[in-house]
């Protein structure tokens, strides 16, 4: 090795002179620094690299001998030789590591895969297609340049730089200044911008309020609402009642009555849905409490209102199931007592569901005596008393128009006055209606005897009844009332207080009831007052609170087994409301009374 | 649950914000025309009224129902810092006898809507529904052939998002950052919370709706945007 490095050595020397010997050349050849030149002996590294190249090339060599010849290698010769060259590697790296960290890459990792490629990646000399790249380049940059000295180039180079850098700054400007133009990523308005005028601005806020308004509360114009509101809120009166008659077909959901009007035809999704000419039942809010149709009241005293109200109350009792009356009565019911009128199909305003007619037959009789009602109500509030029954009468045929039904037809003929003869559409009305248990009040011949679906026309008929039954003996009264008794109480006495409910809208139905209860607001509690009573007290008592109020009767059930009593019957037709159920009765009754 | 912000837009320019929107989500605008009719029942017994909408779509060859139940608010200071609104929301489809059945429920009629535009449905971080329609109002009941827009100059932009309790944060980023590239034409805020229109809606719908010449705009967004037709995403 020493030789070796001393031979390297010489050879270096010889070699420096010989380069030194050569004439500078015109080009400036890059030369090492000598001390670095000497360190890095690269002579000595070359010929110690390729001896080591040899010894692994000889040690390769006897390995194919080996596996020429099948024969078991000398494994001691051959780990002996593979130390020899490792170490000699080793020593290699371990000498140019010295010095030459900055020039020299070895590589690390070689095997057989990469051993021909590495020289080739390792050296930094480009590949010619490279270099023609880098060639062609520098002449186009260099272009016109390459005959100056190397300085001016430098400083045209550095010029062309600025100006281009100079373009690049510019052209970010002008991208900063439209996109804020446009406020792309920002939300606040650019000052270059128009902004809206403050009027402009207030009436879109206007209108925006109104339209979120709209969609998320569903405010609009509300003032018909308002009205009714407070018509709820003060005590019934007339006044108020006729308002709501007036508006009650016409009372919109938030638009001012007169705007709202009824939809002659629905639109294609909503046709079936909705019975036809009833759309305003679904209408909202405080006034929900109203009944369209009020309930039918019957007292002597209320006698006015006991016309308008039964004329109402067949309206009410024959709407459909579909939908609670919208009320659009003015009655100011007390708000306790209102709760469950709205809800002119709930379960305890009777089962009647069960005997009701298809419901759009019933809402177009309905509509129709809904309108006749109303002009009706009001003459007859004018009327006096007695004239208000006849009234009444004429207004019960009047609805009568139209309605199909035969069972009334009975009727008249056993009150033996032809003004009936049309009642057996009301008839059909009555049966219908959940709300005929209201005029159970007061006409009460048993103890939780109800009837059902009583309609209108019995109120009306009713206050005849009275007259009629007043002229009745006692002992006719306790017939009807032992027939009354007969019929069965388990289906009465669930309807009832549905029925008084419906009822419980009109607070001033005065129940005079003999000294047994005190004037109530609420229908349901003077009804169950009169069941109680009516247990006790003997049916002369019975005859007297018949007389005294004008209810109807709701002795329907004991229609059924009164045949005997054919001739007490004969008042109290009026009350056959489910003509359904008492209809084989009736053709007897009829008979009977008519002898 | 679901996520919701509203916003307005000047009728002028709806049709700069459909060009925008198909851009961005890709897909193509469904016609909307649905009759919203708003039931509340009266409280007895001292409930507390509840309301319930029924929602017909009229565009439908068949109409088709649905009931929807929108709830309160989340609050509390994390709903505050949420730029949208997070409220529970039931909906369902229901046959159409569904507003008799409310009717005998005791569900009476509070108001109705009926809402005319076009719709956009897509998937970006969220299955997000924007909505833009003209809310009009029917001065007869049920009269929807006859319908007049609440107000004429002004149409509604709804922007809404399904989300759970467990991924609404998600949800609220997803439908939050969508709102932004709206940001030229519109401000979406929590329904309730007034926006005013914005000042460079103008300017937005014009570059919109001009055919690609005229003023250079360097914005990535709007260039594609003009090219819209094409199915890109952001």
């Amino acid at each position: 090795m020493a030789a070796m490095e001393g031979v390297a050595m010489q050879d270096q020397s010889q070699q420096q002179q010989q380069q030194q010997l050569v004439p500078p050349q015109p080009v400036a050849v890059e030369r090492l620094n000598q001390a670095v030149v000497q360190q890095l002996n690269l002579e000595a590294v070359k010929t110690r690299a390729i001896s080591l190249f040899k010894a692994i090339s000889r040690i390769l060599e006897d390995f194919d001998a080996y596996a020429r010849t099948n024969t078991t290698p000398k494994w001691q010769d051959i780990l002996g030789q593979y130390s020899m060259v490792n170490l000699e590697l080793f020593n290699i790296v371990d000498e140019i590591r010295k010095v030459s960290k900055a020039f020299v890459v070895h590589p690390k990792n070689v095997n057989a895969e990469n051993a021909t490629i590495l020289p080739v990646m390792l050296s930094s000399k480009l590949l010619p297609e490279m270099e023609i790249d880098d060639n062609s380049k520098r002449e186009q940059l260099l272009l016109g340049m390459q005959n100056l000295p190397i300085p001016s180039q430098i400083e045209k180079l550095k010029s062309r730089i600025d100006m281009i850098g100079a373009a690049c700054e510019s052209a970010e400007k002008v991208l900063a200044d439209t996109r804020k133009a446009y406020c792309f990523g920002t939300r606040q308005g650019p000052q270059i911008l128009p902004t809206l005028d403050k009027g402009q601005a207030l009436k879109i806020q206007e209108q925006e309020n109104l339209l979120r308004a709209a969609v998320n509360s569903g405010e609009g114009a509300t003032s018909l609402r308002k009205i009714l509101s407070q018509l709820c809120k003060c005590r019934i009166s007339m006044e108020a009642f006729q308002l709501h008659a007036h508006y009650s077909d016409r009372i919109g959901l938030r638009l001012p009555g007169d705007q709202r009007q009824m939809t002659p035809a629905l639109p294609m999704h909503l046709v079936d849905l909705l019975p036809v000419g009833d759309g305003v039942h679904t209408f909202s809010d405080a006034s929900g409490m109203y009944m369209k149709n009020t309930p039918p009241l019957s007292s002597n005293s209320i006698g006015n209102q006991g016309n308008l109200l039964q004329a109402s109350g067949a309206q009410l009792i024959g709407r459909s199931a579909a939908s609670p009356s919208a009320a659009t009565s003015a009655t100011s019911f007390d708000n306790t007592t209102a709760s469950p009128v709205p809800y002119a199909n709930s379960p305890r305003s009777g089962t009647n569901m069960m005997n009701t007619p298809s419901p759009q037959q019933q809402q177009q009789q309905q509509q129709q005596q809904q309108q006749q009602q109303q002009q009706q109500r009001q003459k007859m509030m004018q009327l006096p008393h007695q004239q208000q029954l006849l009234a009444q009468q004429q207004f019960r045929q009047s609805q009568m128009q139209g309605l199909g039904q035969n069972q009334m037809s009975q009727l008249h003929d056993l009150q033996g006055q032809q003004k009936f003869q049309q009642l057996h559409g009301q008839h059909q009305m009555q049966f219908s209606q959940p709300m005929g248990h209201q005029q159970f009040q007061g006409r009460q011949m048993a103890s939780g005897h109800v009837q059902h679906g009583i309609g209108q026309s019995q109120l009306g008929q009713g206050n005849q009844l009275n007259r009629h039954l007043s002229q009745f003996s006692g002992a006719a009264n306790s017939a009807l009332f032992n027939a009354a008794q007969g019929t069965s109480n388990s289906q009465m006495i669930p309807n009832m207080s549905a029925t008084v409910s419906s009822q419980s809208l009109l607070p001033r139905m005065q129940f005079g009831l003999a000294g047994n209860n005190p004037q109530r607001s609420h229908a349901s509690q003077m009804l169950s007052d009169q069941m109680f009573n009516m247990g006790a007290s003997n049916p002369g008592s019975m005859i007297q609170q018949q007389q005294q109020q004008q209810q109807q009767h709701n002795t329907q059930g004991a229609f059924g087994n009164m045949q005997p009593n054919a001739q007490n019957l004969q008042s109290n037709m009026v009350a056959l409301q489910n003509a359904q159920q008492n209809h084989p009765n009736f053709a007897q009754q009829r008979q009977q009374n008519q002898q | 649950m679901e996520c919701v912000v509203q916003g307005i837009i000047e009728t002028q320019h709806v049709e700069a914000l459909e060009i925008l929107l198909q851009g961005i989500c890709g897909v193509h605008r469904d016609r909307l025309r649905v009759h919203e009719i708003c039931l509340k029942n009266n409280p007895n017994l001292g409930n507390v009224a509840s309301e319930v909408r029924l929602l017909c779509d009229l565009e439908q060859p068949e109409p088709t129902w649905t009931v929807k139940h929108l709830g309160g608010a989340m609050r509390g200071a994390g709903a505050e810092q949420i730029s949208v609104l997070v409220r529970s929301m039931v909906e369902s489809k229901v046959s159409k006898n569904a507003l008799r059945l409310f009717n005998a429920l005791g569900y009476k009629l509070d108001h109705e809507l009926l809402r005319v535009g076009f719709a956009f449905h897509f998937q970006r971080g969220a299955q997000i529904t924007v909505t833009v329609s003209s809310v009009n109002k029917m001065l007869k009941l049920h009269a929807t052939d006859e319908a007049v827009p609440v107000t004429p100059g002004i149409q509604l932009v709804e922007v809404t998002a399904p989300a759970s309790s467990e991924n609404y944060t998600e949800v609220a980023s997803a439908v939050s950052s969508f709102c932004e590239y709206l940001a030229p034409l519109l401000h979406l805020s929590k329904p309730g919370v007034s926006t005013g229109v914005v000042p460079t809606a103008a300017a937005a719908a014009v570059s919109l709706m001009s055919d690609g010449g005229g003023t250079t705009l360097f914005s990535p967004h709007t260039t594609r945007i003009k090219t819209a037709g094409l199915a890109w995403s952001i």
